[in-house]
């Protein structure tokens, strides 16, 4: 049983890079500071660096959310493999649907379900829950939405150059930009590693303590460690391919120095909240500071309508991957038949998903989320501004067709 | 409390996304106002210009030292 969800764990790792290479990697290559090749490898090394840097969110993950050990109620490894049947689920469905959704929130959710119908409702640390993940899942992604526009408007403020005589535009050379955003784009990809790789460790460590091999309270092991960082950089690296193939279809308008600074915030959020133990949504953080800095920009408008669809998938998948993670618990708690019967129901799922997804073509859909956030702000041209100024309707209808082609 | 650790990474983000941004956009500037080519701009404009690119960098490294921690203890 343990090495069953120590696989699945690892698995769910997979996923995850492979879920959220995006993140990191979009913008620079559709700025074209990378190319996809090089994005892909580097962000996988990252990732397996920023693994080994910090363990303070796997702390929080073993150690804090279901109560375990001699004071608390006694967590068993079926518990966290229903919890991992939900989480995974859930992400694939997501990831198959093109759902704007967080891996870090379907793992969760599947555990506090999976707990909370295995054991009862005592079991879930409701405190814990609340200051080291829902607090953080609100307030991140604002966070880093303000910070990315703060940066976002000094960026433009910073290198814009008018002649003085004459007003007219001097070189800015924004193309620096591009540069910085090989720097800060890695950053995120390290960023990413700190806080991700950690979930899945702290997974492995709770089960390793609720079947008594580890005394409970002590942090992730190197095995475990390394472990993890492999699989998130070996997801991230297979994952990667995919992206390639979107970025040829073209992704949303973004400047190197929106890029440069989104990222930054990005990353400087993550490697601050990972510091401090909580445990974020890295795709959640990623799209305030996409949103941010496409507010900072001047001549946009936000779609908030597509800012409310992401807002809403966000909301759904706590209890969504609770719910599939309760009724795993169900099913697990009738025996052995009834493990086997999850095990099987689960692979076959994940793997029909999967072979759906292969059919189905590659959109930027399915891909990167963190586009969506990208077109939940709209750049107006200054033709489609003119056009607005003489007619109304008819620049809406443009920008309706501009919409449809990103 | 947690908020207050909520508040030290919300301050933690905005210095260091900020002081990031701040010196690679004035890198970015000084080098283009060191590639001007009408006035014909002095050497130490693009020494200076690498110098903010580098402190840029230290800045980055300097965070990655306190955060990881091997280094911090």
């Amino acid at each position: 049983m343990v090495a069953l969800v120590i696989a699945l764990a690892l698995f769910f790792d997979f996923t995850n890079g492979f879920h959220d290479t995006a993140n990191a990697m979009a913008t620079p290559i559709a700025t074209g500071a990378i190319t996809p090749k090089t994005a892909v490898a580097l962000a996988a090394t990252l990732n397996l660096v920023g693994a080994f840097l910090s363990t303070e969110v796997a702390k929080t993950v073993s150690g804090g959310i279901i109560r375990e050990g001699s004071d608390g109620v006694q967590i068993t490894p079926d518990i966290i493999f229903a919890g991992l049947m939900g989480a995974i689920l859930w992400n694939m469905v997501t990831w198959l649907k093109g759902l704007p959704s967080s891996s870090s929130h379907a793992l969760f959710g599947g555990l506090i379900g999976a707990a909370i119908a295995g054991i009862g409702f005592n079991s879930v640390n409701l405190e814990t829950l609340l200051q080291k993940v829902i607090l953080p899942a609100v307030f991140a992604p604002l966070i880093a939405g303000i910070v990315a526009y703060v940066c976002t408007r000094l960026a433009y403020a910073l290198t814009s150059r008018h002649d003085p005589d004459t007003g007219s535009k001097l070189t800015q050379k924004r193309g620096g930009f591009r540069t910085g955003q090989i720097f800060t784009s890695s950053l995120v990809a390290l960023a990413h590693g700190t806080n991700d790789a950690q979930k899945t460790m702290g997974i492995i460590t709770l089960v390793l303590i609720a079947s008594g091999t580890q005394t409970p309270g002590s942090g992730p092991q190197l095995w475990v460690i390394a472990a993890c960082a492999f699989a998130i950089a070996i997801g991230t690296y297979a994952g990667g391919w995919r992206i390639i193939r979107t970025m040829g279809a073209g992704l949303t308008e973004v400047k190197p120095a929106q890029g440069f600074a989104a990222e930054s915030s990005t990353a400087s959020a993550i490697l601050a909240s990972s510091h401090l133990g909580f445990a974020l949504s890295t795709t959640q953080v990623a799209s305030g500071s996409v949103i941010g800095s496409g507010m900072g920009r001047r001549g946009t408008s936000v779609r908030w309508g597509m800012v409310g669809k992401i807002a809403l998938g966000w909301l759904f998948t706590l209890p969504a991957a609770g719910i599939v993670g309760a009724l795993t618990a169900l099913l697990v708690k009738t025996g052995v038949v009834g493990v086997v019967i999850a095990a099987v129901a689960g692979t076959g799922a994940v793997l029909y998903m999967f072979l759906v997804s292969r059919r189905s073509q590659v959109g930027h859909h399915n891909a990167v989320e963190v586009e969506e956030a990208g077109q939940a702000v709209r750049f107006a041209k200054k033709k489609a501004l003119a056009k607005a100024r003489a007619k109304a309707n008819e620049s809406a209808r443009a920008n309706e067709s501009k919409d449809t082609q990103r | 409390m947690k908020w207050l650790e909520l508040l030290t990474v919300g301050g933690a983000t905005l210095v260091s996304a900020v002081t990031v941004v701040v010196l690679y956009s004035l890198g970015v500037r000084l080098t283009a106002i060191a590639g001007d080519q009408r006035a014909a701009a002095p050497a130490w404009l693009r020494s200076l210009a690498y110098t903010c690119f580098a402190l840029c960098g230290l800045a980055v490294l300097f965070g990655l030292y306190l955060i990881i921690p091997y280094f911090s203890g």
